[in-house]
């Protein structure tokens, strides 16, 4: 466990250093997801520590989420007034993002096959 | 900690204690994790009902607890931070079931990346749309821009753009855990059975929150709702940025 935490922390810390050394808009996170995605890819054999943290974060991801979203109580006497518009809209566009990916992708897998 | 007194010495002690647990990352941690706990095993009680969504039950807890003890949500998030410090951590770890799903397509990759830019662009445009139709002030509308992919890649798109990465990261959650409790009921309706492809459209439009939901029904849907999670949020990180001063001041123009 902790040889897959100790490579995602330096994932993590590269892309960091990079994304802010080099003042790239892309968030550091999510260079250092890059940089581990090229380095699993090159190196073929599978790393079962590091699938087992990952396997573990990625199902409680909704953990992770819990602090930021909490950040709500400050801001609702803001959001009172236009929460009905909002949570509308945020529900309209959820329910069509589904409904568009998994439409448009049934249909073009379909279309190649026929 | 004077033990002996006539006026309640009992009260003054537990609020000593209080002051001093509240100011520790650890009631803060405990708090999060037993709200998490509870809301997870509510979920399992309920049969995996998407209703009960596992994050929406831990959020009330914790927001109904702040309220109810009138701890300030900066002192929670003094303690919290280490939780929501390993968000950039999952996100690297994301590159683990990209990798997998990528070994797994085969020739699949045009079509999921055509159902992916199609999902996301309506994903922004209606939410923007809605909320420009009902009059929700451009304050509160910018942060929909980035809120369609998952929250920690969505709050590090908005830094630095003036757009607050607390209201993106509400409206991000806020989006995924809808995402989770209706996705079933979407899917069933346009009698999708696949799970790889009721997994990505999850993973598009719901990312972490739906992903977990997708892990907890299918491994299959799990792991191409991560791969659909994972790059669009890549490409949101890539296209995002550059488009955000133009977007925003053309929404406020309009607003």
């Amino acid at each position: 466990m902790i040889r897959g935490l100790v490579i995602l922390l330096l994932f993590q810390s590269l892309g960091e250093l990079v994304s802010k050394g080099l003042s790239l808009p892309i968030p550091g996170p999510v260079a250092g997801l890059v940089f581990l995605l090229v380095y699993i890819l090159t190196r073929k054999r599978a790393d079962a520590d590091l699938e087992l943290v990952s396997q573990g974060l990625s199902q409680h991801l909704g953990l992770l989420f819990v602090p930021a979203a909490v950040g709500v109580v400050i801001f609702i006497p803001q959001l009172a007034d236009h929460a009905l518009a909002i949570g509308l809209a945020l529900l309209v566009s959820v329910a069509l993002a589904i409904g568009v990916t998994a439409g448009v992708l049934r249909w073009s897998e379909r279309s190649r096959r026929d | 900690m004077s033990c002996a007194g006539v006026n309640g010495p009992a009260v003054t002690d537990l609020q000593e204690i209080w002051v001093y647990l509240s100011g520790s990352p650890l009631f803060s941690l405990v708090l999060t994790l037993v709200a998490y706990h509870l809301g997870l095993t509510a979920y399992e009680r309920s049969g995996k009902s998407p209703l009960a969504n596992p994050v929406a039950i831990a959020i009330l807890i914790v927001v109904g607890t702040l309220v109810a003890v009138d701890l300030p949500y900066e002192k929670y998030f003094e303690g919290a931070q280490f939780i929501h410090f390993l968000l950039g951590t999952a996100t690297v770890s994301l590159a683990v079931p990209i990798a997998k799903g990528l070994s797994m397509l085969q020739g699949r990759i045009p079509a999921l990346l055509l159902a992916l830019t199609l999902g996301g662009t309506v994903s922004i445009i209606s939410a923007i749309g809605i909320g420009l139709l009902l009059d929700v002030p451009s304050a509160l509308l910018l942060p929909m821009f980035a809120k369609s992919v998952t929250a920690p890649i969505a709050m590090g798109i908005v830094d630095s753009t003036g757009i607050s990465p607390t209201l993106t990261a509400i409206y991000a959650v806020t989006t995924g855990i809808l995402g989770a409790i209706m996705a079933r009921y979407i899917l069933d309706g346009l009698r999708i059975r696949d799970w790889t492809i009721r997994g990505f459209a999850i993973g598009v439009a719901a990312h972490g929150i739906g992903t977990s939901r997708a892990f907890s029904v299918h491994p299959q849907a799990g792991a191409f709702s991560s791969l659909g999670m994972g790059i669009h949020g890549i490409l949101g990180a890539v296209l995002l940025p550059p488009l955000l001063p133009w977007l925003t001041g053309w929404l406020k123009a309009l607003a």
